[in-house]
């Protein structure tokens, strides 16, 4: 094939060169190719981030560190919590039914007056227990105290003074009181008190370890007192300002014993299951009705609001 | 001249600072203020509307309608077509408004829909809004949120970038029956432009 090619390429010479004497030198002697250029492709002057990349972080460093053979101390995250208030109130007080709604000269009534708190025997171990850590506690002189923190206490609330709040207020009790209160404006007053208040009930739980002693003191307290609580746009949600209430409350009063800078703080609220209902709030609430099935029908008639059971409940 | 124009630099400063300490010794208008108190990196300045209490009104001033604000941020939607559905509450009632998105088709009207029913429901546990019903909307809108940016390759080598949008929601609820706008008739326009037309006057007339 390549002496078919040449004998082609030969003529082809003879043809076009006159005058080529070179003829077989011609054929032999390689022509230089044309010039080939590398052409560039277009300049990327940007190249995007591969699309890769994303599935490529599946190695672990703590992996490869542990196969490397480096240790690292495990760090604990320890952060230490100090309990300063019990969860809730241990042993409740019970409120005679009728406190306050007999009148003195009846003998019932007598009788309330004149009981003391000497007739519970633990009661009495429990105030022998606090003047051991504290010993300037008299039940006499407590009650004027509790009442003082009560109304300080409030007056707080009102301001929304967060330190003193809880300078004066457990931690437990510090959450119920302002829940929901954080943008509303109330306004509170304490008129007068209707009966000196009394030291009731005592008790010295300890937490978690023995010793470590908290005392819980239920004061009575009967005051007048106004409230009106208004919502965030200034209208009036509960109460009323110039009306004052008479009120019966049982306030517990916390300290833990152990702890040379504790406080007596406001713990929670009694709320006997004979106490009268609250004003209601000036608002239409919509009170879901019963679940019905598909083939039922709402008897209006026969329906009856469902009441919540009277029972004594401690807040 | 460089002197004259250190001079006068020098006076510019004294001047500033005499502005300053005259004006911090009394307190300075509330219009000019040398501090930037606009937006933050990251200001949610709508969520915060719902904090501000208002003081306690006195019996004889009307009563203060309540205000709720709500938002929902980065939904995966463009904010121009959920302009559109904004656009059409603006001014209903919440009932209103709720049927209207229930029955629309789009993306937008869905998730708007569950935006209002939890502003209401939100007026009335939290707000004190007695009937959940007695609400319109105030103000509807929607906004830009942050973009993810994707590459959308194109032949030759070229390449554009992509938008994944997002976009926030924004609406306002307000106690009461919603507002009526007052419907102009066609001769009630007529009417004003005739006397539009008849009071106008030549100036530097004879």
């Amino acid at each position: 094939m390549a002496m078919s090619v040449r004998r082609t390429l030969v003529g082809v010479y003879r043809g076009t060169c006159n005058s080529l004497k070179t003829v077989e030198a011609s054929v032999e002697v390689r022509h230089p190719l044309p010039l080939v250029l590398p052409a560039r492709t277009k300049k990327r002057y940007f190249i995007p981030p591969a699309v890769g990349i994303k599935g490529k972080q599946q190695e672990d460093p703590e992996a490869r560190a542990r196969a490397a053979g480096v240790v690292i101390q495990q760090q604990y995250m320890e952060r230490p919590i100090n309990i300063a208030c019990t969860a809730g109130v241990f042993d409740p007080y019970i409120p005679p039914e009728g406190d306050a709604r007999l009148s003195t000269l009846s003998k019932e009534g007598l009788k309330q007056r004149t009981e003391q708190i000497r007739q519970s025997a633990a009661s009495q171990l429990a105030i022998r227990k606090i003047k051991e850590h504290d010993s300037l506690f008299s039940t006499k002189t407590f009650a004027e105290q509790a009442q003082e923190i009560f109304i300080e206490a409030h007056r707080a609330l009102t301001q929304f003074n967060k330190e003193k709040l809880h300078s004066l207020v457990t931690e437990r009790c510090y959450p119920e009181m302002t829940r929901g209160n954080r943008h509303k404006t109330i306004r509170w007053s304490f008129v007068e008190s209707l009966e000196p208040p009394r030291v009731v009930h005592a008790r010295c739980p300890d937490m978690v370890t023995k010793g470590n002693l908290y005392g819980q003191v239920t004061v009575r307290l009967h005051s007048k007192q106004t409230l009106a609580i208004y919502d965030r746009f200034g209208r009036l949600m509960l109460g009323s300002e110039e009306q004052p209430k008479d009120v019966l409350e049982y306030l517990i009063i916390e300290r833990h014993l152990i702890n040379p800078y504790g406080r007596w703080r406001l713990h929670g609220k009694i709320v006997p299951s004979w106490a009268p209902a609250k004003d209601p709030v000036i608002k239409t609430i919509l009170i879901p009705g019963p679940q019905l099935k598909p083939w039922q029908e709402y008897d209006t008639l026969n329906y009856e609001v469902p009441k919540p059971a009277a029972v004594q409940w401690y807040k | 001249m460089a002197a004259a124009g250190a001079g006068s630099g020098f006076s510019f400063v004294r001047s500033l600072s005499g502005l300053f300490r005259s004006s911090r010794l009394a307190a300075p208008p509330q219009r000019l203020s040398w501090l930037h108190t606009g937006s933050s990196l990251s200001s949610k300045s709508w969520e915060r509307k719902n904090l501000k209490v208002f003081p306690p009104q006195q019996p004889e001033e009307p009563r203060r309608p309540a205000e709720i604000h709500h938002c929902r941020r980065q939904i995966k939607y463009s904010k121009d077509k959920m302009w559109y559905l904004a656009k059409m509450i603006r001014g209903m009632s919440i009932d209103e408004a709720v049927a209207q998105l229930e029955f629309n088709d789009k993306k937008g009207a869905k998730i708007m829909k569950e935006v209002l029913l939890e502003a209401q429901e939100m007026a009335v546990k939290t707000h004190n809004v007695e009937y959940k019903s007695n609400l319109h909307v105030a103000e509807s809108f929607s906004s830009k949120g942050k973009y993810l940016k994707r590459i959308r390759y194109h032949g030759r080598g070229m390449f554009g970038i992509m938008d994944r949008v997002y976009c926030h929601y924004f609406v306002k609820l307000v106690e009461g029956p919603p507002p009526r706008t007052e419907q102009k008739t066609g001769l009630d326009q007529a009417k004003e432009y005739v006397q539009m037309l008849k009071d106008r006057t030549v100036i530097h007339s004879l």
